[in-house]
């Protein structure tokens, strides 16, 4: 441990501010597309970060509002809603893997979660952009279509990370809260009207 | 008048010897950007929540400021002000067999002038460091007393993200302080080894 510490003495303790800057942005931008493009690596488990879910997080919750006349409940509770199923059902999801007996550290196990997210955070903004036309069956049918899409998108995502950190004949016992999980999201998003 | 040339021999004994033996510790701010942003983002997310009803009448406006202004903050101290002003680093590393380990790091104790610690900065960076954790704290419980429920989700970031910091930071600098004693000896120990064996070390 000693010697690692010296490894890194003279790289991460005196580099410049903006190799700091510019290596964190790089660790998130590989992760967004590793979401985009799962494939079985072990980088997203690695070096975890939770910038990614915070800015998804965030973006989500903000996309969520509906345009209310009076300004007394402006959004704020179900913004706090969401931010709040969120990291909750994370959590729960990692307290659950952890029980279960599986090898994955907690903030791993969150981050994974977190950056899963981003499809459903794609079918959020289509969704707010179909809406902006004619409200109808056609309308419905569209949106149906993309959340389901994004949906098995997470899921697919999600479970080729986590699943390998469970012996197999608990996989599923670990997979089904993050259908769970993923599911309440969409429900999120496919139920949501501007007005 | 004898008195003060005694005292005035005393005081440049006293700083002959200081120099040789401790390292001298200045007084004047190293980083200015630094300090000023150790405690920009920490104190305007602390006013922001203090003032937000004055400010703007959204009450989303104020949540995202003030998450915004604590990420930042948290990436700040976490990785910029806590190695520019008093040498302490801390971070998390998997190794390949998926463990998990917290690294504490403090910069060696060297003699080169740019990289000792400067006495105001470490003042001003423990300062901001231990003050805001302890404002959020309270913060936290008004939220909960005074049933301003939705403010909580905010708050308990605060708590968690400022404490995380304080909690790294504190084990950086306990650490640090146990090695010492023991650093020479170690040091030298390991410096003889690697010369005699002249491969990697693993401790």
């Amino acid at each position: 441990m000693k010697s690692r510490i010296r490894e890194f003495d003279s790289s991460t303790l005196n580099e410049s501010v903006r190799n700091t800057i510019m290596r964190d942005l790089k660790a998130v931008g590989k992760k967004f597309m590793h979401v985009l493009y799962p494939r079985k690596s072990n980088t997203l488990l690695r070096d975890w970060d939770l910038w990614g879910p915070l800015i998804l997080c965030v973006t989500l919750a903000l996309m969520l509002q509906r345009d209310s006349v009076d300004s007394e409940k402006d959004g704020g509770p179900q913004f706090a809603e969401v931010f709040v199923i969120v990291w909750f059902g994370a959590v729960t999801i990692t307290l659950n893997s952890k029980l279960l007996g599986g090898n994955i550290s907690f903030f791993q196990s969150l981050c994974v979660l977190g950056y899963c997210i981003l499809p459903l955070t794609v079918a959020m903004l289509i969704c707010r952009l179909v809406l902006l036309a004619d409200p109808g069956p056609v309308n419905f049918m569209v949106r149906l279509f993309v959340v389901i899409v994004m949906f098995a998108w997470s899921i697919v995502a999600s479970t080729a990370f986590l699943a390998d950190s469970q012996p197999p004949n608990r996989r599923a016992l670990a997979v089904y809260p993050v259908f769970l999980f993923y599911f309440v999201i969409s429900w999120m998003i496919l139920t949501f009207t501007p007005q | 008048v004898l008195q003060h040339n005694d005292d005035t021999e005393d005081v440049s004994l006293f700083d002959a010897e200081e120099e040789t033996t401790n390292r001298p510790r200045k007084s004047k701010i190293r980083h200015p950007v630094a300090s000023f942003f150790h405690l920009f983002f920490r104190v305007s997310a602390i006013v922001v929540y203090l003032l937000c009803e004055l400010l703007s009448s959204s009450f989303i406006t104020c949540m995202v400021t003030i998450i915004l202004l604590l990420s930042c903050d948290f990436w700040a101290v976490k990785n910029v002000t806590g190695r520019l002003m008093v040498g302490l680093r801390w971070w998390n590393h998997i190794d390949e067999d998926g463990k998990s380990h917290w690294v504490f790091e403090s910069r060696k104790e060297s003699s080169q002038e740019n990289k000792t610690v400067s006495e105001a900065e470490s003042r001003i960076f423990w300062l901001g460091l231990i003050a805001c954790p302890v404002l959020w704290v309270i913060f936290a419980f008004s939220a909960l007393f005074s049933f301003r429920v939705k403010w909580l989700a905010v708050v308990i970031m605060g708590v968690v993200l400022q404490g995380a910091n304080l909690y790294g930071y504190i084990r950086c600098k306990v650490g640090s302080r146990k090695n010492l004693t023991s650093m020479a000896t170690s040091y030298f120990g390991k410096q003889f080894l690697r010369q005699n064996t002249g491969d990697d070390q693993t401790s």
